[in-house]
């Protein structure tokens, strides 16, 4: 109950900061037109006056892409046909958990990186304003929170990375060195299936896990103006660990509405055939939309997170 | 009176091998209903033993072997592949390990070795065998590396005339090694190929018996395999040929008795686990063979998958190739880690699965119709796979995509997400796809005719063997005409059943139907490393410039320009950008929708056409029919006045998302 309440809450908090949301969602978009410029010329460049230009734009010349791709060096190697529909959120899903995302060309890397840490800045901004008592978005304040909680929460980020990348590769070693015995002890290729899975579900989920906790981190240096980042991490543990079925509980019912809008963001896509300008626009407007509500949900988790805290406190 | 004795006693003790002689000789003749299919040159009789706790096979084999040439010959020499398994310094591992294949973590068990305890020349049974044991020489005519023991020679003390036959016996015992490649024992499943003492190919005076290399399979002379298989009565079989008889021993054992006439080698499996599966399939009317599936117990979801791809293949290979001659064939799902899938042996192959596939993927439909090609272009056409790799691998994996496309249509792509396959049902991959990348890689690395182990590198090998080979022929096909070249590679499959061709005998049977020398077009791929790349230059559409200025005295003016009298002048370049020079066609098509179709020879390295016309060039397209599959660049091969500005912006939305997604995903990890 206590869980449902507080995402309702949060659900509200979230519905009156919409300018906030679309801020965050034209900043992601301005990052990704800064790459997307240069693979469109490169796109351009390949088959733009090449009749593969009218079979790509009538479906997928998979021929033309085996050249492109033997061809392509930097960001041009991330484009291949799984960058379609599910393929686009598969190949992130497997990015990170795998730790893939390491193989993502350089620019890529340092524009993940880049964003991260302007995520980090705006995350003060985002909880600041969900701090108000008017809920009420404005710039200045929203920039003001930002900037407040900028080195607290980037500290936050230092630690958060160490602690996940040692973890996972702990666990990738451990894995391996299982794997190894697994593989040679099997009968079939199945076992090592379910294994390989299993590793990648825990590394999901402890990823998850992880994010929830320095939520909360975040969630008490705003609301409890904290300084002692380390400490409070510890804290933030211990107040996942107190009431892990509220906790787990609402970061998962918004977990799981994610999963919702992305299998139906899949479906729609796929079934757009895409080879008319109306329906490219159709779909560039679906696939916005679909960012737009990922990043909703991110704010309606600090909004609903931080009124759970505040009700549980 | 004891002189007469003794005499009785080396007789009675030669009776045996009296009646195994008639016995022997008798086999190519009397125990088949059949006639042979062709001259049974080595012919072999093999008493097997698996002894499955050793790992060891204990065998006699019997060989007769005719010299089927005109020049005599005074020595013998054999292969002894599993040799290559027995120490880490044998050409096989050497050259493995040059290109990764280690073997790590083996054990003094886990090695295999082939050993000969004596092999003897059954001359005539009232005499004592001549034992050629001691005259044993391993030999080594690739590499001269002196610890490999593939293949060895023994002399004989009077020469194999022309067309004479000569009868062996051969004690062997062979330890099973643990899979390395292609053979060995995987816990209770035994894969055991290229067994046995097997005898070369004498041709043109001289053996052709190469060393086993890493990148290198099989050649030998066809003949009839009669062999027993004895081991533990729990195993359950599979073989080359047909599996005429089952006999219950008393000690816990079964004897199986396998036999095929008309083949060049023989492979058989065991293991308890196996679940058999047996269907008579009538391919064209009349025509039947009996199909035998042996499938790993965690595979019984893909027996239907697995034994229709059998049956396409099966189909489609008569109708291509010529009926299928054999009674059985038997596809084996190989065992997790064996290391055996994705070979073939006469009339018996393994496939390859995965036990998650879905509609659509080419697993494992495409291993089991490449491998069962094989029993085409391997098996039946002798080609030397040591020599001539492309003749083999390349006909057939030309073969399998002709197969699989016929059968099956276009396969989707696919990709592995956590171990589960993802289909893009948007992307279909068309069969000019199908060895292109690794010939676009490695193109230039060596020529498609070379010795299987003198590759530059494995990919080169693959790439030439396999890649360059297909798209030589899907080129060839359509240059030829689907029609013709259906007819031509058919007859040359027919002509070459149970012969050995050489690239030679490929390019008469081409020049033939295309009534031309086509050495032109076979010598540049064959024993070429050029590039294929035709490529549209540019096109230009120009007002045709009218008459200006004074001509034979006469002054012009510019003349008025109305919408009915305008004349475009236009330029097609095309440009040769690779060395390889085969005629293609052009089609330029003007904004009014005319076409004009053109060849072009090729011979320089650009051309320039021009045309004057009521309305501009639209688009020129070079190969429009997309004859020349080995072409590396496909996209050049057209241009457009006006671009298409719909695809870059569609495609790079599409990407966009990805990205998008990307970012705000991988905040996760800012925890």
């Amino acid at each position: 109950m206590k869980v449902f309440m507080n995402f309702a809450k949060g659900f509200i908090n979230t519905g009156k900061t919409t300018r906030m949301v679309l801020l965050l969602f034209v900043v992601n978009l301005f990052f990704s037109i800064i790459l997307a410029l240069p693979m469109y010329h490169s796109l351009k460049d390949s088959f733009g006056s090449s009749k593969v230009g009218d079979r790509m734009a009538e479906g997928f010349d998979y021929l033309w892409w085996q050249e492109f791709r033997d061809e392509s060096q930097g960001l041009e190697r991330t484009f291949s046909p799984s960058i379609l529909g599910k393929g686009a959120i598969l190949n992130n899903l497997e990015g990170l958990i795998q730790m893939r995302f390491f193989r993502l060309p350089l620019p890529v890397l340092i524009m993940g990186l880049l964003y991260i840490i302007l995520h980090t800045f705006l995350a003060g901004g985002i909880l600041f304003t969900f701090n108000q008592d008017t809920l009420k978005f404005k710039m200045k304040k929203f920039f003001n929170g930002s900037g407040t909680y900028f080195f607290r929460f980037l500290l936050l980020l230092l630690i958060s990375s160490v602690i996940l990348f040692t973890l996972v590769a702990i666990l990738d070693y451990g894995f391996n060195l299982i794997m190894d015995n697994v593989q040679k002890d099997s009968l079939s290729e199945i076992t090592p299936f379910y294994y390989n899975l299993g590793f990648s579900m825990i590394i999901f989920f402890l990823l998850l896990f992880f994010q929830m906790v320095f939520d909360y981190a975040r969630i008490k240096i705003v609301l409890e103006d904290r300084r002692d980042v380390l400490k409070t991490v510890f804290q933030a543990f211990g107040f996942v660990f107190r009431r892990p079925f509220s906790t787990l509980g609402l970061y998962y019912l918004i977990f799981l509405i994610q999963v919702a809008i992305t299998i139906g963001y899949i479906f729609l896509k796929e079934s757009i055939p895409q080879s008319d300008w109306p329906f490219v626009l159709v779909a560039f407007f679906i696939q916005q939309l679909f960012i737009f509500l990922i990043i909703w949900l991110r704010c309606l988790l600090y909004s609903s997170q931080m009124e759970l805290y505040r009700y549980l406190k | 009176m004891k002189k007469n004795v003794y005499k009785e006693a080396r007789l009675a003790k030669k009776i045996p091998a009296l009646i195994f002689l008639l016995l022997f000789i008798s086999i190519p003749f009397f125990t088949s209903p059949d006639e042979p299919l062709c001259k049974q040159i080595a012919n072999y009789t093999m008493d097997v033993k698996l002894d499955t706790e050793q790992k060891l096979i204990k065998a006699t084999e019997f060989l007769s072997w005719t010299n089927d040439t005109d020049i005599s010959t005074q020595v013998l020499w054999f292969h002894l592949y599993w040799n290559a398994f027995q120490n880490n310094m044998s050409t096989f591992l050497t050259e493995g390990a040059r290109r990764g294949r280690s073997v790590p973590g083996f054990k003094k068990d886990d090695w295999g070795f082939c050993r000969v305890n004596s092999i003897k020349v059954i001359q005539n049974p009232y005499f004592d065998d001549y034992d050629l044991f001691p005259l044993m020489e391993f030999r080594h005519p690739d590499d001269l590396n002196i610890f490999d023991q593939t293949v060895f020679s023994v002399k004989l003390a009077q020469p194999v005339e022309p067309g004479q036959t000569i009868l062996l016996s051969i004690e062997f015992e062979s330890k099973i090694p643990r899979p390395i490649s292609r053979t060995g024992v995987y816990r209770d499943y035994y894969f055991i190929a290229q067994w046995f003492p097997k005898i070369g190919v004498f041709e043109d005076g001289e053996w052709n018996c190469h060393q086993y290399h890493s990148s290198s399979e099989y050649y030998a002379d066809y003949g009839t395999y009669d062999v027993k298989i004895t081991l533990p009565s729990s195993f359950i079989v599979g073989a080359t040929g047909e599996h005429r008889e089952k006999i219950d021993n008393t000690d816990g054992t079964t004897s199986h008795y396998f036999f095929q006439q008309s083949v060049h080698d023989f492979a058989w499996t065991a293991s308890p686990s196996f679940l058999e599966y047996k269907e008579d399939f009538e391919f064209a009317p009349g025509k039947t063979t009996e199909i035998t599936l042996l499938l790993q117990p965690y595979h019984k979801h893909l027996k239907e998958r697995y034994m229709n791809a059998v049956k396409n293949a099966i189909k489609y290979c008569s109708l291509f190739y010529g009926d299928y001659p054999y009674t059985t064939s038997t596809c084996v799902d190989p065992a997790y880690n064996s290391r055996s899938g994705g070979m073939e042996y006469p009339t018996f192959f393994t496939g390859g699965a995965y036990f998650l596939t879905w509609k659509g993927m080419s697993r494992p439909e495409g291993v089991t119709i490449h491998e069962f090609g094989h029993g085409y272009f391997y098996g039946l056409v002798g080609s030397n796979e040591f020599e001539n790799p492309w003749m083999d691998e390349g006909f057939t994996s030309f073969l399998d995509t002709e197969v699989y496309y016929a059968a099956y249509g276009e396969p989707l792509y696919n990709r592995m997400y956590f171990g589960i396959p993802v289909t893009f049902k948007k992307v279909k991959i068309p069969i000019e796809s199908d060895g292109i990348a690794s010939h676009r890689r490695t193109y230039n690395m060596d020529d498609m005719q070379r010795f299987a182990w003198k590759f530059m590198e494995g990919g080169s090998y693959g790439a030439n063997s396999y890649a360059k080979a297909e798209l030589m022929l899907r080129t060839l096909k359509r240059f030829m005409g689907e029609e013709l070249f259906a007819k031509m590679i058919k007859d040359y499959s027919q002509r070459h059943w149970f012969k050995h061709p050489r690239p030679k005998d490929f390019y008469a049977v081409v020049s033939e139907y295309a009534e031309q020398d086509m050495s032109w077009f076979l010598d540049q791929l064959v024993y070429g490393s050029g590039k294929l790349d035709y490529a549209i230059g540019s096109i230009r559409s120009q007002r045709e410039r009218k008459p200006r200025g004074w001509f034979d005295g006469e002054y012009r003016e510019r003349a008025e320009n109305t919408s009915n009298n305008t004349l475009y002048r236009s330029e097609v370049t095309v440009r040769r950008l690779g060395e390889v020079k085969i005629p293609v066609d052009m089609l330029i098509v003007f904004e009014d929708g005319m076409e004009v179709k053109e060849t072009w020879d090729g011979m320089y390295r650009w051309e320039k056409f021009t045309y004057t016309h009521t309305s501009r060039i639209k688009e020129a397209i070079i190969d429009p029919e997309f004859k020349l599959v080995l072409d590396l660049n496909r996209t050049n091969n057209s241009m457009k006045r006006k671009p298409n500005t719909l695809a870059p912006l569609k495609w790079v939305s599409n990407w966009m998302l990805w990205l998008q997604h990307a970012l705000e995903f991988f905040t996760i990890l800012g925890g």
